[in-house]
């Protein structure tokens, strides 16, 4: 024996024939809103199927291109909550700050292997000079810086000149 | 026994592509099944725009609607060796689609914490009333196509899965309870009572949009 609500629905659609029919419409005799409920779940019928709730797809070529580089990328997109819109751009707000603290820490690392710093040397300047490298055309010439704290000068040396040459003179 | 016949006869093409020429399905399902990525392309775009409608009058939502089309087409694809031909392709696809919209609708319920209410416009009915409730009832006014579409929608939306999944397969989509008993894993008398409820619930939020056109 169906329930009241399964005889209904079939009634409803149609879907009863012959003796049960009948005696779902015997039953109904008491009912005098059936008839008008039924009508009713026709037009709710006829608006559903009427109406073309679902808008068309936009963009197929991109919807087809998309998935056809999922397949082929052997990988399914990365999962998603409900509700949250997936967006196409790969820097999200969490990966754009990842990337921007390590940028910022390289940045640092490099600073500090390449800039020289600022605390005083050994012999107490804050900078020096150095001759790292010199090519005189006289052995006995050497070149050297003098740095003097009193009057924050460094001197660049040379030993071994007789003389300035003329062209090299202070004019 | 096939219980699922075949969809594409009843489900209305929503796009010209869908009436795109080519060999059948069954040869480019078989060419797909021996990895020929181009052939299952071409079965995407010929039930791409019909897939996109199913979700979306599973969720309500464009970019959700996308996603899951997408997904079952992605499951359709790594599960195609598995498909042995008793059912047409769309009815095949269709039942994924269908159990990924499920899956998804429950998750986002679970996760939203979102209650439906099982018991809208059905208060003071007796079960075995045929009265249609008159919750919400409007004057009678005529509603844009635009108006009619946000009524729908948000009366959808207010159904559960269950009523929500039936109401779709059946008078939308339209399903024979028998198929939809298939679809969904259940017996045809729950599909039939889930239909009496749902129909119930969509009554007393839209009656007076289908009594106004």
């Amino acid at each position: 024996m169906k329930a009241f609500e399964e005889q209904f629905t079939a009634w409803v659609d149609g879907q009863l024939a012959g003796e049960e029919l009948a005696a779902f419409e015997r039953e109904l005799a008491s009912r005098p809103d059936a008839l008008a409920e039924r009508a009713a779940a026709e037009k709710l019928r006829a608006l559903l199927r009427r109406q073309p709730t679902a808008p068309s797809l936009s963009n197929p070529d991109f919807f087809s291109l998309q998935l056809l580089q999922r397949i082929e990328a052997g990988q399914p997109k990365a999962p998603r909550g409900p509700g949250r819109a997936s967006s196409p751009w790969f820097w999200s707000l969490p990966r754009l700050a990842m990337a921007g603290a390590a940028c910022l820490l390289v940045a640092l690392v490099l600073f500090r292997a390449t800039i020289p710093s600022s605390k005083p040397t050994p012999s107490g300047a804050p900078y020096f000079a150095q001759v790292i490298e010199s090519w005189p055309a006289d052995e006995s010439l050497s070149a050297t810086t003098l740095y003097t704290p009193e009057d924050n000068v460094t001197v660049l040396w040379i030993d071994g000149l007789d003389s300035v040459p003329a062209e090299y003179a202070i004019q | 026994m096939n219980n699922a016949p075949d969809q594409s006869s009843k489900a209305a093409p929503s796009a010209a592509e869908d009436a795109i020429e080519g060999p059948p399905d069954l040869e480019l399902v078989a060419r797909a099944q021996a990895g020929d990525t181009q052939a299952f392309n071409v079965l995407v775009t010929r039930y791409r725009s019909r897939a996109f409608s199913m979700t979306y009058n599973m969720v309500r939502n464009e970019q959700d609607a996308w996603d899951l089309a997408q997904d079952g087409f992605l499951k359709a694809w790594k599960s195609i060796g598995r498909f042995r031909g008793q059912s047409s392709f769309y009815t095949w696809l269709y039942r994924i689609l269908m159990n990924v919209s499920i899956d998804w609708l429950r998750k986002k319920q679970i996760e939203g914490g979102i209650e439906f209410d099982d018991q809208i416009g059905l208060r003071n009915i007796e079960p075995g009333a045929v009265t249609t409730p008159r919750g919400e009832l409007q004057p009678a006014a005529k509603l844009s196509d635009q108006e009619i579409r946000i009524r729908i929608d948000a009366a959808i939306e207010r159904l559960s899965v269950e009523h929500r999944t039936v109401i779709i397969m059946r008078e939308i989509d339209g399903l024979e309870y028998s198929e939809i008993a298939g679809q969904v894993g259940c017996s045809i008398g729950t599909v039939m009572s889930r239909l009496f409820y749902a129909r119930k619930k969509l009554q007393s939020m839209l009656r007076d949009v289908y009594e106004s056109i």
